[in-house]
């Protein structure tokens, strides 16, 4: 059983702090999605377990074995590069065979293993080409290949798809998702795109600036973002942001309000919170819904409409822009004022330090 | 009438060039055919006759073999110099442009000061008595390897900073130690900048004159630019054999030039666009 764990794993260039602290633990068979912005760090923890990179401080388990030390070649993993990185004087063959034939594997095994992840990934037919002569998902699967065929405990992907046209992208994420299912080992998968993020994973580490700022399923970081970073991180489009002034407060729910805003009840935990604090309520653009009289009144900036739904950018009366996703076709002009409303469940408070308030 | 306006230029081109390159060779081939009366004359003329085959004898025979030994040596020298130039030189490149040290630019500039600065014979001579190489071939081939270095790590640190480092990477995931990364992974890749290192070097090392003459002495040790000197003296010289020596010395070259060819250029502006 292969799990990984990390404990406050740390990794400095000079006085550069990039990862600062990281807590992980990731049991066996979990596919893992780092997700965060360009330079967050999560291609660098990727590089830091796959042992491209040194470990400045903290500790890194993988199969209960510390492996701060541990050279790549021991720690059981197998990584898949964003621009393939197969070797371009090799057959496909020779390619996916590298790792077993350093490893000294008898050449009926080796011919054996790598027949098997060739019919696994399809690619049988392949075998005998150089990688120059592959299109783009045809190299990724030989990366993918090359990887399976050492049956490592771990898998690592950094950005894997990123290289492909959109399409391809979407068979090659439904193809990883079934792998995962059929091989049942760890997975852990860095990338920027939200859309793989939610789709292939059963836990999502949300990284900025070296430092993990929610850990949890899909579902659970889309509907209860922990903090303003992840809330305006994850989903898409992103979530709407106001700063509000809290009215009044009762036990389990306060009322805000704001120059855009009439008093909403929004159910929040107001621990701490005090009358005349300013918070941020953050509402997601599909929470919103046209209505007669409404929490909000925003003037249409720009429409687009896509027959199933409607995306209409909004002024708001102090000059700040919100986006509304409507269900349905709306015929809205530019310029015309629409009082929106939104299910105070749905809406999220945050508090000064950005931390999101939810009833437990 | 456009036709000659248009490509004038091109034929006065062509025409100097091969004036340049052709007429020295004309020269040589048919200096070699003539006699030793003829050949004295130094004139561009027909040969009076073909002597061709006795002055390759007289050539080959003279001082007991001598040209012979001069080729088996000057072969030795060459394969054995270049061979290690094109490890050591891929080797040096490989680290310099992967690993960032704080003696990183030393070592540049140790490598720019091989190429800029002169070498120094008297001094080289005393070192290599003091360690018994003087005079050796295996000496020689260490002079060469250390002269030839410089720019063959030029040309392959350029090159290799074209090589992604997710390539040592992968391998290196694969399980390859430094050596794997490098001999099955790096140096299958480097082919076309090391068939130019190969030609360059080779060609250079084969023609070369001096070094051989400074550091290698006597007869038994003589290598194909050396024999040049035995037909030529203060008060005689043999012009009808000294060409036909240079005919014979220059085939050899000639061949590693036709057979590369091709891949020299590759060699040469790989690295000038990212394929």
């Amino acid at each position: 059983m292969a799990g990984l764990e990390l404990k406050s794993l740390r990794k400095s260039y000079g006085e550069v702090e990039v990862i600062n602290g990281v807590d992980l633990s990731v049991t066996h068979g979990e596919f893992v999605v780092f997700v965060g912005p360009s330079g967050c760090g999560k291609s660098t923890l990727l590089r830091m377990i796959a042992g491209l990179e040194d470990i400045s401080g903290g500790e890194l388990w993988i199969a209960d074995k510390l492996c701060n030390a541990v050279e790549p070649r021991d720690r059981g993993i197998a990584m898949v590069f964003q621009n393939y990185a197969l070797y371009p004087h090799m057959t496909v063959y020779d390619n996916v065979g590298f790792g077993l034939k350093l490893a000294g594997t008898p050449k009926d095994v080796r011919d054996a293993k790598i027949r098997d992840a060739a019919r696994i990934l399809q690619m049988e037919h392949l075998l005998e080409r150089k990688p120059s002569q592959l299109s783009g998902g045809q190299r990724q699967r030989v990366a993918i290949g090359r990887a399976i065929v050492r049956k490592p405990e771990v898998f690592l992907f950094d950005e894997p798809l990123s290289n492909l046209d959109a399409a391809l992208r979407v068979d090659m994420r439904m193809e990883l998702a079934k792998l995962h299912h059929d091989l049942g080992a760890t997975m852990i998968y860095v990338t920027h795109d939200q859309i793989e993020a939610m789709t292939l994973a059963d836990k999502i580490v949300v990284l900025n600036g070296g430092v993990v700022q929610q850990v949890g399923a899909p579902i659970e970081l889309y509907q209860r973002p922990a903090n303003l970073f992840v809330a305006g991180f994850i989903g898409s489009p992103r979530m709407n942001f106001a700063t509000v002034t809290i009215q009044s407060l009762a036990a389990a729910s306060l009322t805000v309000s704001s120059e855009d805003f009439e008093a909403t009840v929004v159910p929040a935990d107001i621990a701490g919170l005090k009358v005349g604090d300013t918070v941020t309520l953050g509402v997601r653009p599909h929470a919103l819904a046209t209505a007669t009289s409404g929490a909000l009144v925003g003037q249409v900036v720009l429409v687009e409409r896509l027959g199933n739904e409607t995306n209409v950018s909004l002024r708001l009366r102090s000059g700040a822009s919100w986006l509304a996703v409507l269900d349905g076709d709306h015929q809205l002009r530019i310029g015309q004022d629409v009082p929106l409303r939104f299910e105070p469940e749905l809406a999220a408070i945050f508090d000064g330090d950005g931390r999101a308030r939810y009833l437990a | 009438m456009s036709f000659i306006r248009r490509h004038w230029l091109s034929a006065v081109a062509i025409l100097a060039s091969g004036v340049v390159f052709l007429v020295p060779f004309a020269f040589i081939v048919l200096t070699a055919f003539k006699d030793q009366k003829q050949s004295a004359l130094l004139d561009f003329s027909w040969p009076a006759g073909n002597y061709l085959w006795s002055n390759i004898v007289e050539v080959v025979t003279t001082r007991n073999w001598m040209l012979l030994t001069a080729f088996i040596n000057s072969s030795i020298l060459t394969v054995a110099s270049v061979t290690l130039l094109v490890i050591f030189a891929a080797m040096v490149g490989f680290v310099l442009q992967r690993r960032k040290t704080r003696f990183s630019g030393l070592i540049e500039f140790l490598i720019l000061a091989g190429l800029m600065i002169p070498p120094a014979v008297v001094p080289t001579i005393w070192l290599l008595q003091g360690v018994g190489l003087f005079g050796k071939l295996h000496g020689l081939v260490l002079i060469e390897v250390a002269y030839g270095l410089p720019f063959s790590i030029l040309l392959y640190r350029a090159f290799i900073s074209t090589i992604p480092r997710e390539l040592d990477e992968a391998a290196i995931i694969d399980g390859a130690r430094p050596f794997d990364v490098f001999f099955r992974i790096i140096l299958p890749l480097l082919w076309p900048v090391t068939v130019t290192n190969i030609v360059v070097q080779s060609v250079a090392i084969f023609n070369d004159f001096t070094n051989p003459l400074y550091y290698l002495p006597g007869n038994a040790n003589a290598t194909v630019q050396l024999t040049l000197y035995n037909f030529q003296s203060q008060f005689q010289t043999s012009y009808n054999l000294l060409f036909t020596n240079i005919a014979l010395i220059t085939i050899p070259p000639l061949l590693v030039f036709l057979f590369f060819n091709r891949q020299i250029v590759a060699g040469m502006t790989a690295g000038a666009v990212k394929g």
